[in-house]
């Protein structure tokens, strides 16, 4: 029925385009002459018609309306006109979810079902699935019984398709209509053998067995191309593992629909995923095939396919590549590009070149979100091949200065900032042509992010001058936002290359009479900072303390000012710092942002918040701000016990404040004055306080604190805690949950709690860990050599020494070049009470792990006690 | 027989007059529906089972409710009592009593009583709406 109407609006678009003004009011008016007599078919054709374009428009029908429109239509019924019977069934589906009381015309419906004319069953028993509630559904159940294995196919189709829409509210009814369902799922022809395997399954989707076996019934009889499909669909979701359902789909990949030789390779391809490529091998060489078929459906379906196996596996996907080559030249623009990424990731070396001056030739005529497909395979490709990197440039320089959207240059940068990233050789020319494509460049944002870039590594090149006068064109001819910073940029230049530093300090002054804010402020910091040492470390390392802590010991000077100047180094370090890779905000421009942004502030927001509990709490405020405090809070409970206690270690100078968060699972309990007696196996540690949770009801959290002054000897990090929980219970009422007047003493045995070296250090990323390493000097150096006996391999010796001290690796020497024999690994960190350490240690891989280990601080204790815990 | 759900809609032709008939179920749920098609027509026919003493008063009151709404003002109603082949029926007295038909004085009311089993007074019922047609009534 619908079919006819599609047909009928092409026939008469001129009825179609006076719909187009309809308005709703009018319509409805319309409607009431349905109700006179006698009525003009013809007539109330074009008003009913009228009616379903506007429903189908989005105009909205109260109630009372579409109450009143239906009933004016239920009188239509008195024609015979099975046109205009036809468009009553329409019109009855579409207002039977709107109106009041559509129940009205189960009778009428129920006698065109049964009629005689076989033009208005179907349509009718639609609509009566769609007037009829669950309880009326028994008054029809004999029909639409009888429906669903009705000679005439489309009575048959209509049955099953409602019942698959009445599942959803009379799942009970559906079920008990199986036989029937399932006499017509061998039905002759194909579509009913569809609905009723869609039915079946729906049926049974929440059972497993049940649906195990549907399939393997279904499997042998059915010849519909779409429920082979969707049996394949079946199988992939409920029993991939099957052996008889994996022979199945084997076997549709000779089935001669090729939509189910396609779905079958898709999901073969889907479920081997992981495992070798001769399982998909089969799947890989049907989706071949297509690739040379003359239906480009096919050739895209298959492109599309195998460039998502490619970047699994690109190996099982080389077969393909003549085809695949044979595509490049497809006038079809969206498979020549799915042809070439999917080469890209293929090919071997030897081909770069070649694809490389292909898609060179056709980068011109693809609309940008292809262009930024095929940049993403090149990036993948220069992770591959690191040597083709230097055509790769050339390519991506010429494209750089092309025409192209935000998207596809963003996408052109990125692969160049990878590459700068990856490979050192092609540094240099790399920034070469990020320096050009900023010199007329559209867009802030990539500005922005070559110009750190720029800051990053241009003062490390071998001729740093160059990039002065492409960086201070921008502070002449930018946006403020691209002025500021190109300022941050000439910092970095400033204070990393002395001898640049006089020219850097008169263009900066030049920038102290700039128009905007921004750009004056950090022209003017930046020149302050220059003008100290301590200051010109700052803009390389930038500035790694809490903000929060910050604020809180500058505002605590302020109030109580002092007679030693303020410290930074007593500062609380940020506690994420370990997983900030990039340079700190320094460059002013926001980090490509990512999904780690908002966990990272969650994260540190949980930090400040522990920093204020702390600081609440008076007893605590004597002993000076927290170092660093434990990432995770430890549980000194098993889960579901009777009490639940957490512990997190906060670190300060001279002390330790060990925090429990407890929690009281038991309703009939009410604990009063809540503590943990620690009791410490290791030398020099001094209880201080207690700070008792005075009360602590059922299911509300509270805090109790526990203080030791940390030993005089610095050599002494180590300990451990045993724990015992003490409190006061009072018995609730069982009725009123009130706590009883009296109370009796109660312990509760906890974990211990282990102190450890990495406790008392604090990682810190540092940009620049040579300079820092030489301002050290040699003086104040240790250096041992030792196997490592518990890993076998140079990386699980990184990630435990990383672990055993907490500190940060620098300069991405955590990640292991495995063609080389030896590693250098660079950690950093601050060492409790701002004592700097930097470690610098020689991996070598024989039988077992060597390690040679030189640790440099300003503090020799440090130092000392840092090298002997390694040893030991 | 099955009780009508909703309506059906039937024509029947006797000489040169067609009637057209909607036969509105009589289940509570559709009696608020029943005002809908009663709107414009030529008379309104009220089948109850005469039988049915104790249901009679429920028959009797939603008959009155309807007949009040202003719409179907001065249209005449035919009360037929069913199943007088039945025992212990009330008659066309009986019934007129029982359903307080003297008291709707604003149009013509008649009451007869037929027995759709047996087929008894059908004949004069199907007179009394020829009589009640839209070319006899202008």
């Amino acid at each position: 029925m619908n079919v006819s109407i599609i047909s009928k609006s092409k026939d008469e678009d001129a009825i179609f385009h006076q719909f187009q003004s309809l308005d709703k009011a009018g319509v409805l008016q319309e409607v009431r002459t349905f109700n006179k007599s006698p009525i003009s078919p013809k007539t109330c054709l074009v008003i009913l018609s009228k009616l379903i374009y506007l429903l189908n428009h989005g105009y909205v029908v109260n109630t009372s309306e579409a109450t009143d429109a239906f009933f004016a239509a239920t009188k239509l019924f008195q024609s015979q006109d099975i046109a205009l019977r036809r468009m009553i069934y329409l019109v009855i589906r579409e207002l039977a979810t709107i109106a009041d009381d559509v129940i009205i015309v189960t009778s009428s419906l129920t006698k065109d079902l049964t009629g005689k004319q076989e033009l208005l069953r179907s349509g009718a028993l639609r609509a009566l699935c769609t007037v009829i509630d669950p309880s009326m559904l028994q008054s029809i159940e004999r029909y639409m019984k009888q429906a669903i294995v009705d000679k005439n196919p489309s009575v048959s189709s209509a049955a099953l398709v409602s019942s698959y829409r009445l599942l959803a509210t009379s799942a009970d009814f559906i079920k008990r209509w199986g036989g029937e369902i399932q006499e017509a799922s061998t039905h002759e022809q194909q579509m009913i053998q569809y609905h009723a395997t869609g039915l079946l399954y729906k049926i049974r989707k929440h059972d497993r067995l049940a649906v195990s076996k549907l399939v393997t019934k279904l499997s042998k009889s059915t010849r519909s191309p779409h429920a082979c499909c969707m049996l394949i669909r079946i199988i992939a979701r409920h029993s991939p593992l099957e052996a008889t359902h994996q022979d199945f789909i084997e076997s549709c990949l000779r089935h001669k629909n090729e939509m189910v030789v396609y779905e079958a390779a898709c999901a073969i391809i889907r479920l081997k995923q992981n495992q070798s490529s001769r399982e998909i091998q089969s799947a890989i060489s049907v989706l071949s095939v297509f690739l040379s078929n003359p239906k480009a459906v096919l050739k895209y379906a298959a492109a599309k396919t195998l460039s998502r196996v490619a970047m699994e596996q690109p190996g099982s996907v080389t077969i393909c590549n003549l085809d695949l080559e044979n595509l490049v030249q497809d006038p079809n623009r969206s498979i020549a590009t799915l042809a070439i990424t999917t080469l890209l990731k293929t090919g071997t070396e030897a081909s770069v070149e070649r694809l490389m001056k292909q898609i060179a030739k056709f980068m011109g005529d693809i609309p940008d979100e292809f262009k930024v497909i095929v940049m993403m395979s090149i990036q993948s490709l220069c992770q591959k091949f690191p040597k083709k990197h230097q055509l790769v440039m050339s390519h991506l320089s010429s494209w750089l200065r092309e025409e192209g959207g935000y998207e596809y240059k963003k996408a052109i940068v990125t692969t160049l900032l990878l590459i700068i990233d990856s490979n050192p050789e092609m540094k240099e020319i790399a920034l070469g042509h990020l320096c050009e494509f900023i010199e007329d460049c559209e867009h802030s944002d990539l500005a922005c992010e070559v110009l750190r870039m720029i800051g990053k590594e241009g003062p490390k090149a071998s001729n740093p001058r160059t990039y002065i006068q492409y960086v201070y064109n921008r502070v002449l001819l930018e946006s403020p936002q691209v002025r500021a910073a190109a300022i941050s940029v000439l910092g970095s230049f400033g204070s990393e290359c002395p001898d640049l530093l006089p020219s850097v300090v008169v263009l900066l002054e030049r920038c102290l009479l700039d128009d905007d804010n921004l750009v004056r402020d950090r022209a003017s910091l930046l020149l302050a900072m220059l003008s100290q040492d301590t200051g010109a470390s700052l803009i390389t390392d930038g500035l790694q303390v809490s903000l929060f802590a910050l604020e809180r010991s500058l505002l605590s000077y302020t109030a109580r000012p002092q007679q030693t100047p303020f410290s930074l180094k007593s500062i609380p370090l940020e506690a994420e710092a370990l997983e900030e890779h990039t340079l700190p905000d320094i460059t002013g421009e926001k980090e490509p942002s990512k999904d780690p942004v908002p966990q990272k502030e969650t994260t540190l927001s949980k930090q400040d918040q522990l920093f204020a509990q702390l600081g609440s709490v008076p007893e605590l405020s004597e002993i000076g701000l927290v170092f660093k405090s434990s990432h995770l809070p430890t549980e000194l409970t098993e889960s579901e016990t009777e009490y639940v206690v957490h512990c997190t270690k906060h670190m300060f100078s001279q002390h330790i404040v060990f925090q429990f968060d407890c929690t009281n699972t038991l309703n009939d309990q009410h604990l009063d004055s809540v503590y943990v007696e620690m009791e410490c196996q290791g030398d020099g540690f001094e209880m201080d306080c207690y700070i008792p949770c005075p009360a602590l009801p059922y299911n509300k959290p509270g805090t109790s604190y526990c203080c030791f002054k940390l030993p005089d000897d610095k050599m002494n990090v180590t300990a451990t805690f045993s724990n015992t929980l003490k409190f006061t219970v009072r018995d609730c009422d069982p009725n009123t949950g009130e706590p009883n007047e009296a109370g009796y003493e109660e312990e509760y045995v906890l974990k211990d709690i282990s102190l450890d070296l990495s406790d008392h250090i604090q990682g810190l990323i540092r940009p620049n860990f040579s300079s820092s390493w030489d301002q050290i000097g040699g003086e104040n150096q240790i250096e041992e050599t030792m196997a490592l006996s518990t890993s076998n391999t140079v990386e699980e010796a990184i990630t435990q020494l990383i672990t055993f001290l907490n500190m940060t690796p620098c300069d991405k020497t955590n990640m292991v070049d495995c063609s080389k024999k030896s590693h250098t690994l660079l950690l950093s960190g601050v060492f409790r009470g701002g004592h700097d350490v930097l470690i610098r240690a020689k991996l070598i891989q024989s039988n077992a792990v060597t390690m040679q280990i030189t640790v440099r601080s300003p503090d020799i204790a440090t130092c000392d006690l840092v090298a002997q815990s390694l040893v030991s | 027989m099955i009780p009508t759900v909703g309506f059906n809609m039937r024509k029947v032709t006797k000489g040169n007059v067609t009637i057209k008939i909607w036969d509105i179920g009589g289940q509570p749920r559709f009696r608020n529906m029943w005002e809908r098609y009663c709107r414009g027509v030529q008379a309104i026919l009220y089948m109850v089972d005469a039988a049915d003493h104790e249901k009679l008063e429920a028959s009797r009151n939603e008959l009155h409710a309807l007949l009040e709404k202003e719409q179907l003002h001065g249209i005449p109603v035919l009360v037929l009592g069913n199943k007088i082949d039945l025992p212990n029926v009330y008659g066309e007295r009986e019934l007129i009593e029982v359903m307080h038909l003297n008291e709707i004085k604003d149009r013509e009311i008649c009451c007869y009583s037929i027995s759709c089993k047996e087929k008894s007074n059908i004949d004069i019922t199907l007179q009394w709406l020829v009589k009640h047609s839209k070319a006899s009534s202008s």
